[in-house]
């Protein structure tokens, strides 16, 4: 009886019929080459915040074309400064679920570029960047500036104060550009702000997203892992830091009543580097230049077969040194002098004797610390003995009773949802869709687990 | 080297050079970008009208006219739109500092003599400054009469509009000094703006700047054909 079974194959019903005649018609495409993987049990997400940082891409893509519909860049007798910020203020206030969709969409491109720095990270201190990978490196870098370029051509959209100084601040780098800066200005900034929006428009939800998607070509591995429950609760996580962190609309930019403000997080380095009121294109392009023209020739240079970070200690220490410069030059960046009986210029200004000292400073400290604590490990290191494999955790029985208090939640979370949006409470509303996804995202790590127990 | 193997290397050459001649003829059309929307209207000759904004008093909503020295006094400042939309009360709520300028009247006497009754006692300053894209204002107080910039404090001297003090003073040539219309005046006095030449040896680049002359070289004596 037992043989019998096992020689049929086993049974689909319809369902399963058609996903598998889907997937089977995607093998002749070019689909096939993209072998994903759905781990079978959890994996580290380290090893695929490159797909993560996919994943959040694509809630950009969801979202900002959602927030295209009602978004004015320009419009006949109506001044684009007016237009812009008024646009975004209606989608902001009045369009039903438009807050919810901006603020997922903000937090999405601060977790984007975040999640690309960690990424780009991990594949340096694990060595997964060198051997054979040094073109997905290079691609990933390029990937990261337009990652970078594309976020703040999004935020320059809303024509805020921020968005104003980061829009002056883009423009007088690209004046001070030498020989060609003129020419280079009128091309990517136009000559005024009506020009400048809808450049920058066009760039931010055409030509750089293509450029993202024809780069995802070139920088992805042909073997991903995605894990749905990951991806679930990482998303879900965007929607609570959404609903805890919402953005506010700013003041809206006006020429003729600057504020002081500070550009955003990713950006606010090279601000610093620009108020030691050197040269400005070359504090403000050519130094961030240099940042990244290291960053490409890295595995060029560290060419050893060694590959962990305990085994290179120069790379690693050169590693955390340009974290630490990034961290410290972005204080600084933060820093505005309190005192406001001194003049603008004055307040702003990084003192350049102090921040070049503190930036070699930084580089010794975080030398010195680095190859004392790889000889600390090293002196300690002994042979690791395998752990033993854990047993079941949980029982089926307890598996099934998560599964339902799990849905109860999703059921609750929903009903919280429903009732926090007519109560006008959107952040609580967005926290709480947040968590219906982190739910799902646990029922199926849950479900996964379930498959290894005996049914 | 064999005789088959330079013909083939001749024709991967040809295939080379004609790649390039075919991208060539594209390096042009980058000009494409050069274009501006604000720029759609022609720019022609303007009489030049005061913004109808209220704290100019009698002046708001005015064409400037430069016998009329009650309404437009020495060492005053106005804002005036160019190109005009056609449409005063549109001009006037045109956030855009791309199309503003700062229409100062000189200081009287020695040595700006914006007593005189002619275009020579006028200066149309862009609104952008070169520096970051903030919007100056003339400072018409004794001791400064200079054209200085809210944010960061770049100060720009009368009537040359050449940046004398603040970050914009420290930038290179041409993007020293503010873009300023060539101003005219009619026979019967009424002040007009010249099509301007948008370019960093004439009018200068709004937002950039413009190599520096002399004011004078801005102010036609008389209008042509007006003689």
């Amino acid at each position: 009886m037992a043989q019998t079974q096992t020689a049929q194959p086993p049974k689909r019903n319809l369902i399963s019929k058609l996903y598998h005649w889907i997937t089977d018609g995607l093998q002749r495409t070019v689909y096939m080459g993209i072998q994903y993987t759905f781990p079978k049990r959890f994996v580290s997400p380290l090893g695929y915040l490159g797909v993560l940082t996919g994943i959040v891409f694509l809630v950009l893509g969801v979202t900002g074309g959602a927030l295209m519909i009602y978004y004015q860049p320009t419009l006949s007798g109506c001044g684009s400064l007016t237009c812009a910020f008024s646009s975004v203020a209606r989608i902001n206030n009045s369009v039903p679920f438009g807050w919810l969709l901006r603020n997922i969409h903000y937090t999405a491109s601060n977790a984007m570029v975040l999640l690309a720095v960690l990424h780009m990270y991990y594949q340096y201190f694990s060595g997964r960047f060198k051997i054979k990978n040094e073109v997905l490196w290079v691609t990933g870098v390029i990937f990261g500036v337009i990652t970078a370029v594309e976020a703040y051509s999004g935020y320059d959209l809303i024509f805020n104060q921020r968005a104003g100084l980061a829009i002056e601040i883009g423009s007088s780098l690209a004046n001070a550009s030498p020989v060609i800066g003129g020419a280079l200005r009128l091309a990517t900034f136009g000559a005024g702000f009506s020009d400048f929006i809808l450049r920058l428009y066009a760039a931010h939800v055409f030509i750089f997203p293509m450029i993202m998607l024809l780069l995802v070509f070139l920088h992805f591995p042909r073997y991903l892992v995605f894990d749905l429950p990951v991806v679930s609760a990482v998303v879900g996580a965007l929607f609570i830091v959404a609903g805890l962190f919402p953005v506010g609309l700013g003041v809206q930019y006006s020429p003729s009543s600057p504020t002081l403000t500070i550009p955003e997080w990713y950006l606010t380095a090279i601000y610093a580097l620009l108020r030691t009121e050197f040269d400005k294109f070359v504090m403000g392009a050519l130094m961030p230049g240099l940042l990244i023209l290291m960053a490409i020739v890295i595995p060029f240079v560290d060419t050893s077969k060694k590959l962990s970070w305990k085994d290179r200690p120069f790379f690693t220490a050169l590693g955390i040194t340009s974290i630490a410069e990034i961290l410290v030059t972005t204080a600084w960046g933060f820093y505005i002098n309190p005192n406001t009986s001194l003049p603008t210029l004055s307040r702003l200004l990084v003192p350049p004797s102090l921040y070049f000292s503190s930036m070699i400073g930084v580089a010794a400290v975080s030398f010195l610390l680095t190859y004392s604590f790889l000889h600390y490990i090293k002196s300690r290191e002994r042979v690791r003995t395998a752990a033993a494999p854990l047993g079941p955790i949980l029982t089926r029985k307890w598996v099934f009773v998560i599964f339902i208090l799990l849905i109860l939640s999703q059921v609750a979370l929903n009903g919280l949802a429903v009732a926090a949006m007519s109560q006008g409470l959107r952040n609580m509303a967005l926290f709480d869709v947040g968590a219906v996804l982190v739910a799902f995202g646990i029922i199926a790590h849950l479900y996964r687990f379930s498959q290894t127990l005996p049914f | 080297m064999p005789k088959s193997e330079g013909r083939r290397n001749f024709a991967k050459a040809i295939v080379a050079i004609a790649a390039v001649l075919s991208i060539v003829p594209f390096v042009p059309w980058g000009t494409y970008l050069s274009s501006s929307v604000s720029s759609t209207g022609a720019y022609k000759r303007q009489k030049v009208v005061v913004d109808d904004n209220p704290q100019y008093g009698a002046a708001a909503g005015q064409t400037v006219n430069v016998n009329d020295l009650t309404t437009f006094p020495p060492d005053s400042h106005w804002v005036v739109t160019y190109p005009t939309s056609g449409s005063l009360t549109q001009d006037t709520q045109n956030p855009d500092t791309f199309v503003k300028y700062e229409l100062i009247r000189l200081p009287a006497g020695s040595p700006f003599n914006g007593d005189t009754k002619d275009a020579v006692a006028f200066v149309a300053f862009s609104k952008v400054c070169v520096h970051l894209w903030c919007s100056p204002n003339y400072n018409p107080a004794q001791g400064h009469e200079q054209y200085e910039c809210p944010c960061h404090g770049s100060i720009y001297e009368i009537p040359d509009g050449l940046a004398k003090g603040g970050p914009a003073s420290q930038q290179p040539p041409p993007t020293n000094a503010i873009p300023m219309m060539t101003l005219t005046a009619d026979p019967d006095g009424t002040l007009n703006i010249e099509p301007p030449v948008w370019d960093v040896n004439h009018n200068g680049v709004l937002g950039y700047g413009r190599y520096y002359t002399s004011y004078e070289s801005y102010i036609k004596p008389e209008a042509e054909g007006s003689a």
